[in-house]
């Protein structure tokens, strides 16, 4: 046997009964045991559920999985659109040598051979993820200000290392901001650029690997290292490769670099 | 990357999550699970153009929804119902959350093996309107559209998940030294 208010009961405990019913629906509980009882039982699953069930996230690997589906999707999408071959369907390196001559190109192949294992460097895949993170979550700033006085500062006391700072406003990159990231077992600093309406991170690390691949794209994303002392940058964004190289320069002519 | 792409990654990507969790509990393995999410969010975005008004959630999850009901289904009537595998106790952040006494830690494993059992067994019908009420806190509205039924039987489904549940919960406790502990 069944209170027919039964119901209401589960609408009430689950906020969709309104004020009217509500006020009902608890005046009707203090006098029926079995209404009480079934609340109680409602909460008291409610609550286990909530403890007890994993509340999972999707694995990375996944996730990356799913970024590389999505990234073969939108380029059969383009080419279907506008049927025009994109960058990505040649290597990088004929744009970065293209003008250059011949031995550069042959070089620029073997450093390619050389270091493509580097591709699967674990720390790639940290900075992916952390750009993309950035990207998703509201994670994107920790202290806003277009001023390098203000962000360079900042990082003294909230990173490990001291990057270059600077804004570019007048060439295109507009400072907004930095960030810390954990990236190689330490607190990298991150800095924000606006270029149009791409957000470009510029990651700095104590240097620790002898080697990294110096530009490579990765689930459409961009990504430019070099370093610069004992310091290792990587500028990662969704910008066009030549827009984020024109970055890097400038803060290669800054900084003072040993790699290119 | 282009407009849509961005877009998309912005207001469809922040849902992943819960699609992966909506997927696991439809599909009960693992491997199924993965390729389900990933079909989901393949349809999603060939289909983004049509997303009107502002409840992603839902119409993520009605598109998992519809790669199990297409393309998994069958395959899981063929089979046995299966128990949660060994290793999903393991996964997620719940367990390593869990209180540190160890003897509370394991009666909360049991606890939560006990239930993700329980949930394993129900029918579909009732499993998803749960999961989508209890874990995602999804109001009735947003279960009928991802379920595509009424109100109505929405709830009637939800009690009867929850009743059933309650049911083989304290069945199982009074059953087992460990839960009554």
């Amino acid at each position: 046997m069944q209170c027919s208010d039964s119901p209401h009961v589960q609408a009430y405990f689950d906020g969709e009964a309104d004020a009217v019913t509500a006020a009902n629906i608890e005046r009707h509980m203090e006098r029926c045991a079995e209404c009480r009882t079934l609340h109680r039982d409602l909460d008291e699953l409610r609550t286990a559920l909530r403890r007890d069930l994993p509340h999972t996230a999707i694995p990375p690997a996944l996730r990356a999985r799913i970024m590389r589906a999505l990234d073969e999707e939108s380029s059969i999408d383009k080419l279907q659109r506008r049927p025009r071959p994109t960058w990505r369907t040649r290597p990088f390196w004929i744009g970065a040598t293209s003008g250059g001559f011949g031995m550069a190109a042959v070089a620029a192949t073997l450093a390619f051979l050389l270091v493509s294992p580097q591709l699967t460097a674990p720390v790639v895949d940290e900075v992916l993820n952390a750009h993309v993170n950035s990207l998703l979550s509201t994670h994107l700033i920790d202290v806003v200000s277009t001023d390098k006085h203000t962000v360079k500062p900042w990082f003294a006391g909230h990173t490990d290392v001291s990057p270059v700072v600077a804004d570019f406003e007048p060439q295109g990159y507009k400072l907004v901001g930095g960030r810390v990231d954990y990236l190689d077992h330490q607190r990298a600093a991150v800095v924000v650029y606006r270029h149009g309406a791409h957000v470009i991170n510029v990651f700095s690390w104590a240097a620790t690997q002898p080697s990294l691949p110096e530009k490579l794209t990765r689930n459409g994303y961009h990504f430019v290292f070099w370093k610069a002392g004992d310091l290792q940058y990587c500028a990662v964004s969704d910008t066009g490769r030549d827009e984020l190289i024109g970055l890097v320069r400038l803060l290669q002519d800054l900084g003072g670099t040993d790699a290119g | 990357m282009d407009d849509r792409r961005r877009r998309f990654e912005a207001q469809v990507l922040p849902h992943l999550d819960a699609a992966y969790r909506f997927a696991r509990r439809l599909a009960r393995s693992a491997d199924d699970a993965d390729d389900m999410v990933q079909e989901a969010i393949l349809r999603a975005y060939r289909g983004f153009d049509a997303l009107r008004g502002s409840d992603v959630k839902a119409w993520l999850l009605t598109i998992v929804r519809n790669c199990y009901s297409t393309s998994f289904k069958q395959q899981q009537r063929r089979a046995q119902v299966p128990l949660p595998e060994e290793h999903d106790t393991q996964d997620g952040h719940a367990l390593i959350a869990t209180t540190p006494d160890p003897e509370s830690a394991s009666i909360r494993r049991d606890e939560q093996h006990t239930l993700e059992s329980l949930i394993a067994g129900l029918s579909d019908d009732y499993r998803e309107v749960l999961i989508l009420r209890e874990i995602e806190d999804m109001r009735y509205r947003e279960i009928a559209a991802v379920t595509n039924l009424p109100m109505g039987t929405v709830m009637s489904r939800l009690a009867r998940a929850r009743s059933v549940l309650k049911e083989q919960w304290l069945r199982q406790a009074n059953g087992e030294p460990h839960a009554v502990l």
